[in-house]
């Protein structure tokens, strides 16, 4: 198993004839991802890689009622519109890579969502790949390799830093979310916690945090409140950060000492989770944990 | 951006927020008119960028038009927080009987801005919540509901009104919503939210925050401000669409992330390794060769730094693109500091092949603890030098 994402996942590319989505149609494919159709408003009837090209999501659904997740990769003012018509046309998995979304869309996303039990990741993520088998979203695939760590993520290149130095040390991922860097995000790392607690591939989960926000200390609330049965390793990005400076996400900022890295640093350790220091220690610690062996490294091609 | 008070009294004005009788001033003169039309005694409130001015003495009371003008004379120009006074309030001094909180904003934990109301007003409202957290009345907001007027009656009830001024009070916070979807706001505040002599209630400040993200959707905002503050390589970065933060005076190294947390924790990785960051920029995503070359360019600009790692990825970005901005820079500026690069993912092959030809300093499998070493170990190897960018 692996969550949210496996060989089973049928994907529909909103805003697949734009630049990103092009491109990423084209990485997608090359990474045996089914990607079986794509949506842009006026451009029905054409074909990217070969992935046929829909008006309307209901089009692309019954043309193709396989479909069961969508990557949103439209700019920022189409986000909502487009997440909307996902949402309301039953596909229980939407991925938002999209930057600069406005908060209030994303608050209604989340909260259509909540309404309708689809599962949103992002927006402003590369989304979620479970290595080996697929991915939805935008990460390169060779960096990382099948194996049982799951990664939880607020950041997109720290999901690429970690998740390469595993492969690199010989150690796989079961799946890697990342959740997303705006202040409010579709699904939260606790929910993402709580996916992976009852999978069997996950042996071990990475929470890579950083400054700013309450979801480190949510995710220790969680671990300590269900007693979580299996080992949370955990790096926070920002520890020596100033105070008041808006860090590059929106969510990166650490105000009158509130949501500091040590803050959260203390709060993980207390609930049992291995926090290191740095990012290599948290290789070191999983590799002396003796945590999943990478069953395919694949490198070099590009 | 938080908007100035004076613009978000305005926006309160057309929601039927009560505010004090009020008149802008850019000179003395015109700050002694506005006195003399308001006809009362006045106070005096320097329009800027940020909050925290009573204790910066930036707000002052003025009994005669001739003292409004010898104030006005004093505000005008004054520094504050790396700003500079230009635009003042000129407003009727309000009698106040009572001062309240009344606020919405995002709650992270419960992922709804809230409300948040408190019958004492007029101090730091996170002050109180610590530790008087049973003064503070909270209530989560719907996004997908229409607030309605009896739930802000109900919300103003808990602060202490009834009757005929709980209406009145309703209104206000009604308003008040309807200002924080309409602008996109992320924050916005009434602190304090005065109860006068003549109970009337009146909004005596006023704190709006609007996302960033939707100014496209709000044209009409003065965007172009949240440039004219920047420090000139601030600007340049921001210009080029880059988050830049300039960090510590005697920091020494240039940190280009290619992304907020990688960026942060390669920050953290130099520090670790014994160096001091002296600034910090994420590339994003829709990374080109010139916009590459232009972050590269505002991070060696950046005065003593002596060394610069790029950590970066080709996951929305694309490794030879980089690549190729980077090594612009190189055939462009004669760049005599080190650059050590530490690159993976899409095109990365590419990417490695050309800045290996450069003899850029390169990892590729290793980590940022080992990228941070080698940079470390070439700026100590090599002589202080100043950066010449000619």
């Amino acid at each position: 198993m692996s969550v949210l994402v496996d060989e089973n996942t049928k994907v529909v590319i909103q805003g697949i004839t734009g630049k990103h989505g092009s491109h990423h149609t084209k990485l997608m494919l090359e990474y045996n991802a089914k990607v079986l159709a794509g949506v842009t408003p006026g451009k029905g009837g054409s074909e990217v890689y070969g992935v046929p090209v829909y008006d309307t999501v209901k089009e692309a659904l019954e043309q193709h009622p396989d479909i069961n997740a969508s990557l949103i990769m439209v700019p920022p003012p189409g986000v909502l519109s487009a997440a909307e018509e996902a949402i309301e046309n039953g596909i229980p998995l939407v991925v938002i890579v999209t930057e600069h979304v406005p908060v209030h869309d994303t608050l209604k996303i989340k909260w259509l969502a909540k309404e309708y039990g689809t599962i949103v990741i992002g927006p402003n993520t590369i989304g979620i790949i479970s290595p080996g088998k697929s991915k939805v979203g935008i990460m390169p695939g060779y960096i990382y390799s099948q194996g049982n760590i799951g990664v939880i993520s607020r950041s997109g290149t720290m999901t690429h830093e970690i998740s390469s130095n595993l492969t690199y040390n010989g150690i796989g991922q079961s799946t890697c979310i990342g959740i997303g860097g705006d202040p409010v995000n579709g699904l939260t790392a606790v929910e993402a916690l709580e996916l992976f607690k009852d999978d069997d591939e996950t042996k071990a989960i990475v929470l890579i945090g950083e400054i700013g926000g309450s979801n480190e200390e949510l995710v220790a609330e969680y671990i300590e409140k269900t007693n979580y049965p299996k080992q949370v390793y955990a790096f926070i990005g920002g520890q020596l950060a100033p105070q008041g400076k808006r860090m590059g996400h929106a969510g990166a900022i650490v105000q009158k000492g509130k949501g500091t890295a040590a803050s959260k640093m203390e709060r993980l350790k207390k609930a049992g989770v291995k926090v290191a220091k740095t990012m290599d220690e948290l290789v070191n610690m999983i590799k002396i944990d003796g945590y999943g062996k990478a069953e395919t490294i694949q490198k070099h091609i590009s | 951006m938080l908007l100035y008070e004076i613009e978000g009294k305005a926006i309160f004005k057309s929601y039927g927020i009560p505010i004090p009788r009020g008149e802008k001033a850019t000179t003395p003169e015109e700050a002694k008119e506005a006195a003399e039309k308001i006809g009362s005694e006045v106070v005096l409130k320097a329009q800027i960028s940020s909050g925290g001015r009573g204790k910066a003495g930036v707000v002052k009371f003025a009994k005669t038009p001739d003292e409004a003008k010898a104030l006005a004379g004093q505000l005008l120009g004054k520094e504050v927080k790396g700003e500079t006074v230009k635009l003042l309030l000129v407003e009727e001094k309000i009698n106040i009987a009572k001062e309240l909180y009344l606020g919405i904003t995002l709650d992270p934990e419960l992922q709804k801005p809230v409300i948040i109301g408190c019958a004492e007003g007029g101090m730091d409202i996170e002050e109180v919540a610590e530790k008087h957290p049973e003064k503070i009345v909270k209530q989560p907001l719907e996004v997908l509901k229409p607030f309605k007027i009896h739930q802000a009656n109900d919300f103003m009830r808990q602060l202490g009104f009834h009757g005929k001024q709980l209406v009145q009070a309703g209104k206000i916070l009604y308003g008040l919503v309807r200002v924080y979807f309409d602008y996109d706001a992320t924050t916005v505040e009434i602190n304090p939210l005065v109860i006068t002599g003549d109970n009337e209630i009146i909004a005596a400040d006023s704190k709006l925050v609007v996302d960033d993200s939707s100014s496209y959707r709000h044209p009409d905002l003065p965007w172009e401000r949240l440039n004219e503050n920047l420090k000139p390589l601030e600007k340049e970065a921001k210009e080029a669409g880059f988050p830049f933060v300039l960090l510590e005076n005697n920091g020494y190294i240039g940190i280009i992330g290619g992304g907020a947390g990688v960026g942060l924790a390669t920050m953290d990785t130099i520090y670790h390794h014994g160096g001091i960051p002296a600034n910090f920029l994420d590339t994003g995503g829709g990374v080109t060769r010139e916009r590459m070359a232009k972050a590269l360019e505002v991070v060696l600009k950046t005065p003593g730094v002596k060394g610069v790692i790029a950590n970066l990825f080709g996951g929305i970005n694309n490794c030879a693109i980089m690549a190729q901005g980077i090594v612009d820079v190189l055939e462009k500026h004669k760049v005599d500091i080190p650059i050590v690069v530490k690159m993976r993912g899409h095109h990365q092959e590419e990417g490695w092949k050309l800045l290996e030809k450069y003899n850029v300093p390169l990892i590729k499998y290793g980590s940022t603890d080992e990228a941070a070493e080698l940079l470390m170990k070439l700026v100590r190897e090599r002589s202080a030098g100043n950066v010449s960018l000619g």
